[in-house]
């Protein structure tokens, strides 16, 4: 529950340096690091209504335009948001009697459907809206009372639009030598269109000729200041105004194709579509997660989160930390692989230098790395490369952790769903330290550290760090390696805690 | 933070042979129509419907102190029908929540003072923090947070939420244990 | 499973229930209550009534842990007698609280809305869920109170009138349900 409702008690340090909760983490098993949300490519997969769960193809959602909705804007065809309190509007079916055109004596029922806002009550009634014969009411029907706004802002976009591809096409002429050598690098590919080949490479879609882009712009016309401004209305002092009647700035902001002033101009709103994302590791260019499309599956078809591969820490129980003063904190430690792993303590400072040290080495390494990843990937890839720069961890340490020796090892069982429902007592044995390791049970440890807080920081948050080792046993059979060597590689990895030990007190002697 | 044990009186909760862990101080109003699927704790003062309706829910599902479960209305041109109200597994209601839902997916999280409108549909692997009132026929997509009156949506959920529920409730049930005599 | 032990009124001849009204045992009625025709109250509904009597109308639904409390004003002399008077179609929705002393008809109080002593109701308005109202006003017909900051409109229309569901609790809740039986004001 820590991670869904509080999620800065501990945190693990990211390759890139960011600090989030372990459920936020990826964890690539290409390159054996932490990935977080800001380290990983992000790609939608599809949009759907987040009402009706339909899902729009992305080439639909982007193709589905009408007169009223812009195409950039991606909303849903047959749900509405209530202009007045931003709900999702509901449709009601009424039945209306109306006279028989043919014979006016005879009365005739009619199903009519309108919508209405089951949170503030507001209806298209309200509006003077027409009730709908169908239930799927597109909003053709609702006559757009205003787009001269709209007009404006989808010039205005398109403009921005331009502005935005002629500085891209500018800064591409600068990497003119780049480019030219990708495009040699992949040409001999078959059944790959030179669109296609950009999209994989991570590059955005070709640009139109410069010249073409400067012709569009010139079309544009700036905003002219006027000097003859609509004179006020004359009762505007003298006519008392109805507060109610006039429109929020909320209201206003999420129609800004017609900014109404009145309640009675509100119109219902489409419905934006949310998105369903996979995440993609930007050094090795595999996917660390990838949902499935359907919007109401939970299901993953890829998913490497570090919480099923990285050891666990939580806090079990913590002595109230005073300045000076050592106390005492019991953290648990849980294995969540299907591989034993065994940890060990080692200092932030320790890590790093171990960090930077693999850094070095990893440099040259990539290169033979490379050639580990598919085939079809590795030169499309290697050009484009983006990794993000290592940053320098923003917190600061307000507490001191007295580990264990580097030399003391913690092996933790292996994960087993089958063992939850077996009652018999533990039987392996561990020869642990009982000074250190005070309970396990199954593949979960606690262990009792001490904790000195400095006494320079009374009042804030007791914020310690540590880093760990443990041993992962990789099992991805690439092709590459499955010929040589079919058995998993155990490597021995690193990462960085932080934990916060709730305020500091101040010592009474 | 690993959960600390839960002590209950031990005289005042039903333990069931599935598993359930019922106070007696709660109103199971039509119980022959509620059916708890096994290791489900429903504590004190807490109020389920099942005379208005079926009532169902999964596995390791809690409901907090003062929650109602209370199965929600349709009006039809020939009269109302009650609608059942189906829990999935690994779900947690908060205190004084109210969930008068058609379906509340799996792994779902509840926060406390919650009001879940009528029909409202609730997918698996979603939130609903503290204080939210989901107007009527709501649908929560999975993986999304709500919060608000009414209830938007005001961020995501990672994508091992399934794994962090399943270990909430598990962990939930199995220090819910009675005090010591 | 098990239920509560419930709190009859005090003194029996207090509580009036007119014949089609249906009340469950469950519920807790205290003092001088009289209650209208077809008006159905669940159990675990709450209904004091320590400043005067109250007068609930007909048709209305009052749910679970709804609250109806004609509470004496503090420091108010404890033989002044306040009369509340509830009139018809009113929905007291799950875990509300009500303690002004006048409601019109056709009225929704949403689940967790807060009505205090000094304000009255007039007829078609909704309390929305969670919306507290403590000041001293009149509420104008069809008011819709709604959201995080009790925003308000006036809608076009009443909220509809709940008989069907009247209807259908009167044949259900019997089936489950001990009622208290009805009783008019001169037996």
């Amino acid at each position: 529950m820590a991670y869904l409702v509080r999620n800065d008690i501990v945190q693990y340090a990211c390759t890139c340096g960011q600090l989030r909760p372990i459920s936020f983490l990826y964890f690539c098993r290409h390159c054996l690091k932490l990935r977080c949300g800001y380290c990983v490519c992000h790609e939608v997969e599809s949009h759907y209504c987040s009402n009706c769960l339909e899902i729009l193809p992305s080439a639909e959602a982007r193709l589905k335009k009408n007169r009223h909705v812009p195409k950039h804007i991606r909303k849903c065809q047959a749900c509405f948001d209530c202009p007045n309190c931003l709900n999702t509007l509901a449709v009601r079916g009424t039945t209306v009697s109306v006279r028989d055109p043919e014979d006016p004596s005879k009365v005739n029922s009619q199903k009519k459907y309108y919508h209405a806002c089951f949170f503030c009550r507001w209806t298209t009634r309200d509006v003077g809206l027409p009730d709908q014969a169908v239930q799927t009411v597109s909003a053709n029907g609702w006559a757009q009372k205003n787009t001269s706004n709209l007009q404006r802002i989808t010039v205005l976009l398109e403009h921005a639009k331009l502005l935005g591809m002629l500085e891209r096409h500018e800064r591409e002429q600068r990497e003119k030598k780049f480019t030219t050598r990708f495009r040699r690098n992949f040409s001999h590919l078959p059944g790959l269109t030179a669109a296609h080949v950009r999209k994989r490479a991570g590059l955005p879609p070709e640009l139109p000729a410069p010249s073409t882009i400067k012709v569009n712009l010139a079309e544009f016309q700036p905003a002219v200041a006027k000097d003859t401004v609509q004179e006020l209305p004359s009762d505007i002092f003298t006519e008392e105004l109805d507060i109610s009647r006039v429109t929020t700035l909320a209201q206003r902001f999420a129609q800004p194709e017609t900014q109404p002033e009145n309640i009675e101009d509100l119109l219902p709103m489409y419905k934006h579509l949310s998105t369903k994302q996979s995440q993609r590791c930007r050094e090795c260019e595999h996917n660390v997660s990838k949902p499935e499309l359907n919007p109401s599956s939970i299901k993953f078809k890829i998913q490497q989160a570090a919480y099923f591969h990285v050891p666990e820490v939580r806090f079990v129980t913590i002595e109230p930390p005073i300045g000076g003063k050592p106390s005492e904190v019991v953290i648990l430690f849980i294995n969540p692989s299907q591989h034993p792993t065994t940890l060990s303590f080692i200092t932030l400072q320790e890590a790093e230098d171990e960090m930077k040290q693999y850094h070095s080495e990893g440099s040259a390494d990539t290169s033979v790395q490379q050639g580990e990843a598919p085939p079809s990937l590795s030169s499309l890839t290697k050009p484009v490369t983006v990794v993000e720069e290592q940053k320098p961890i923003d917190i600061s340490l307000t507490g001191e952790v007295l580990l264990p020796a580097p030399d003391i090892e913690i092996i933790l069982p292996p994960k087993d769903d089958a063992a939850e429902y077996d009652d018999s007592g533990e039987t392996q044995q561990f020869h642990d330290d009982p000074k250190i390791v005070i309970h396990r049970r199954a593949n979960k440890a606690s262990l009792r550290f001490t904790v000195v807080p400095k006494t320079d920081f009374i009042g804030e948050n007791c914020v310690i760090g540590f880093a760990f080792r443990y041993t992962y046993v990789n099992r991805i059979s690439s092709p590459a390696i499955s010929t040589s060597e079919q058995k998993p590689q155990k490597v021995q990895l690193c990462t960085r805690v932080f934990m916060n030990c709730g305020k500091i007190l101040e010592g009474t002697q | 933070m690993e959960l600390s044990d839960i002590l209950y009186n031990k005289a005042e909760y039903v333990e069931t042979a599935s598993g359930n862990k019922v106070s007696r101080h709660t109103v199971l109003c039509g119980s022959q129509n509620i059916v708890l699927h096994g290791k489900v704790i429903v504590q004190s003062d807490a109020i389920i419907r099942g005379d208005l309706a079926h009532v169902r829910t999964g596995r390791y599902c809690i409901v907090s102190k003062r929650a109602v479960l209370r199965p929600s209305f349709k009006k039809f041109s020939k009269g109302v029908a009650f609608f059942p109200l189906a829990m999935g597994d690994h779900v947690f209601v908060g205190e004084n929540s109210v969930v008068s839902a058609a379906m509340v997916g799996s792994y779902v999280y509840i926060g406390n003072n919650v009001v879940i409108g009528r029909r409202c549909i609730l997918k698996d692997c979603c939130y609903i923090e503290d204080n939210t009132v989901l107007p009527p026929e709501t649908v929560v997509p999975s993986f999304s947070r709500y919060a608000g009156s009414p209830g938007v949506c005001v961020g995501e959920l990672p994508e091992c939420t399934q794994e962090l529920m399943f270990d909430l409730t598990k962990n939930y049930y199995q220090h819910f244990i009675p005090a010591p005599q | 499973m098990s239920s509560l032990s419930t709190h009859d009124a005090k003194p029996k001849h207090d509580l009036k229930i007119a014949t089609h009204a249906i009340v469950c045992h469950e519920s807790k009625l205290k003092g001088d209550i009289t209650i209208g025709a077809h008006t159905i109250v669940h159990p675990r509904a709450t209904i004091i009534a320590e400043a005067g009597p109250i007068i609930i109308g007909e048709f209305n639904i009052i749910e679970e842990q709804a609250h109806i409390i004609n509470r004496l004003p503090p420091g108010a002399d404890p033989s002044t007698q306040i009369v509340m008077e509830i009139g018809n179609g009113n929905v007291f929705e799950v875990d509300c609280l009500f303690e002004s002393t006048k409601m019109g008809d056709q009225n929704v109080m949403e689940v967790k809305s807060h009505v205090g002593p000094g304000v009255e109701i007039t007829s078609g308005c909704i309390i929305g869920a969670g919306c507290k109202l403590t000041g001293k006003e009149i509420l104008p017909e069809n008011t819709v109170v709604y959201g995080r900051n009790c925003a308000r409109r006036i809608a076009m229309d009443k909220p509809p009138m709940q008989n069907l569901q009247i209807e259908f609790l009167t044949k259900t809740l019997v089936n489950y349900h001990h009622l208290k039986k009805p009783r008019s004001a001169n037996s």
